[in-house]
């Protein structure tokens, strides 16, 4: 999912939240594919809130920090069967985030 | 240090919230209301709405992906009606302290709220009826470091400084400093606010889950959902280190390591959410 401003929308993008007015009620749906109409629309109108389609987004910290830090994290001073399962799934997920 | 000395006292003056210099107005009169014991839906609705701002926040969280009527709520009424009453004056506490909390460690919002949403990620994956609960009780787990950081600030940057130098979890370096420790004391604004014994319970024994006797799961699941928060390093909560699992909390759960992959999952998906709706 990747948070895009209303002026950076190109068609054929794809909502992966639906489009909310001030009001709370929902526009348009997630899944909805843009038009070049949609986006129009969608600029003349105030949101409330970022437009989010599909797609990764770029994280800010290199994966290589992200795992240094995460090893900082767990200097856990006891042995831990249960600590490393959960370790070992905290590194999985941050690998899947870069991948 | 004058400070200390007069943290020992925190639980007599927790319990006179309401005279509390750093307690902000709006949540002196929530804590006015909530801690009433029959309070009925129309005075929590009136409470809110005669708060343009509260009223706004609470229904553009309510109407946010993270609950599952995106865009339905058009009332506080209405909220209450499909969330129940104790959720609703839980998410109205965690909106209220929402400045309070920044105010009193950067960080802390951040770490309350991906604990709030691991905890219902758990709570679903577990079965539990009231998902939002849960929630409510992540949010609101370290309430009692809001209170000890803003009226003690002194001794609680000195707290988080010892749990710094000597690598031990900041709910044992507050104890060197007060006489009560963060999960205590939140367990006393929990009773005051007539919150359900499941909260409080779950909020008193976050970091000693096999202490709860009525909710031994709701409590461990925010055991768990606390430590994943940390694992994931979202936020900053006083710890620097990820504080071990409590065995049998975490055996009563019988996650494997693919379930808690999911829960990371999901957790980010839910994190961005919230974000959005604080903005």
């Amino acid at each position: 999912m990747i948070k895009v401003p209303s002026d950076k929308l190109m068609p054929g993008m794809r909502l992966a939240k639906p489009i909310m007015n001030k009001a709370g009620m929902a526009l348009l749906g997630e899944g909805t594919e843009l038009t070049e109409t949609w986006i129009m629309r969608i600029q003349d109108m105030e949101l409330e809130g970022a437009v989010y389609v599909e797609g990764k987004q770029e994280m800010e910290v290199p994966l290589d920090e992200m795992l240094a830090a995460l090893e900082k994290r767990f200097r856990t001073p006891e042995e831990s069967h249960r600590m490393e399962i959960i370790k070992r799934a905290a590194e999985r997920h941050i690998r899947n985030l870069y991948e | 240090m004058n400070d200390i000395i007069v943290s020992k006292v925190l639980r007599h003056r927790i319990e006179n919230i309401g005279n509390l210099p750093t307690v902000p107005e709006t949540l002196r009169r929530l804590s006015r209301i909530i801690e009433k014991p029959n309070v009925s839906l129309t005075e929590i609705a009136g409470f809110v709405q005669s708060d343009p701002a509260l009223t706004f926040r609470i229904l553009k969280m309510v109407n946010s992906a993270v609950y599952g009527f995106p865009g339905r709520i058009a009332s506080v009424s209405h909220a209450i009606m499909l969330l129940g009453l104790n959720v609703v004056k839980g998410l109205l506490l965690g909106i209220s302290v929402f400045e309070l909390m920044q105010k009193a460690m950067a960080g802390l919002y951040e770490h309350s709220m991906g604990c709030a949403a691991a905890s219902r990620i758990i709570a679903q994956k577990k079965g539990l009826r009231e998902p939002e609960e849960a929630y409510v009780a992540g949010l609101i787990h370290d309430i009692g470091k809001v209170v000890m950081a803003l009226e003690f600030t002194k001794a609680y940057e000195a707290a988080l400084a010892c749990a710094e130098q000597e690598n031990i979890s900041i709910e044992r370096a507050e104890k060197q400093f007060f006489a009560d420790n963060h999960p205590v004391l939140g367990g006393v604004l929990s009773e005051k606010w007539r919150f359900p014994k499941k909260l409080t319970e779950a909020i008193l024994y976050h970091h000693q889950p096999s202490s709860a006797e009525l909710f031994p799961l709701e409590t461990a699941i925010v055991h768990l959902a606390d430590i994943l928060t940390k694992a994931r390093g979202l936020g900053f909560s006083g710890d620097q280190i990820v504080p071990i699992v409590d065995d049998a909390a975490f055996d009563r759960l019988q996650l494997t390591e693919q379930d808690i992959l999911e829960v990371f999952r999901d957790l980010e998906g839910s994190i961005e959410a919230t974000q959005e709706v604080l903005l």
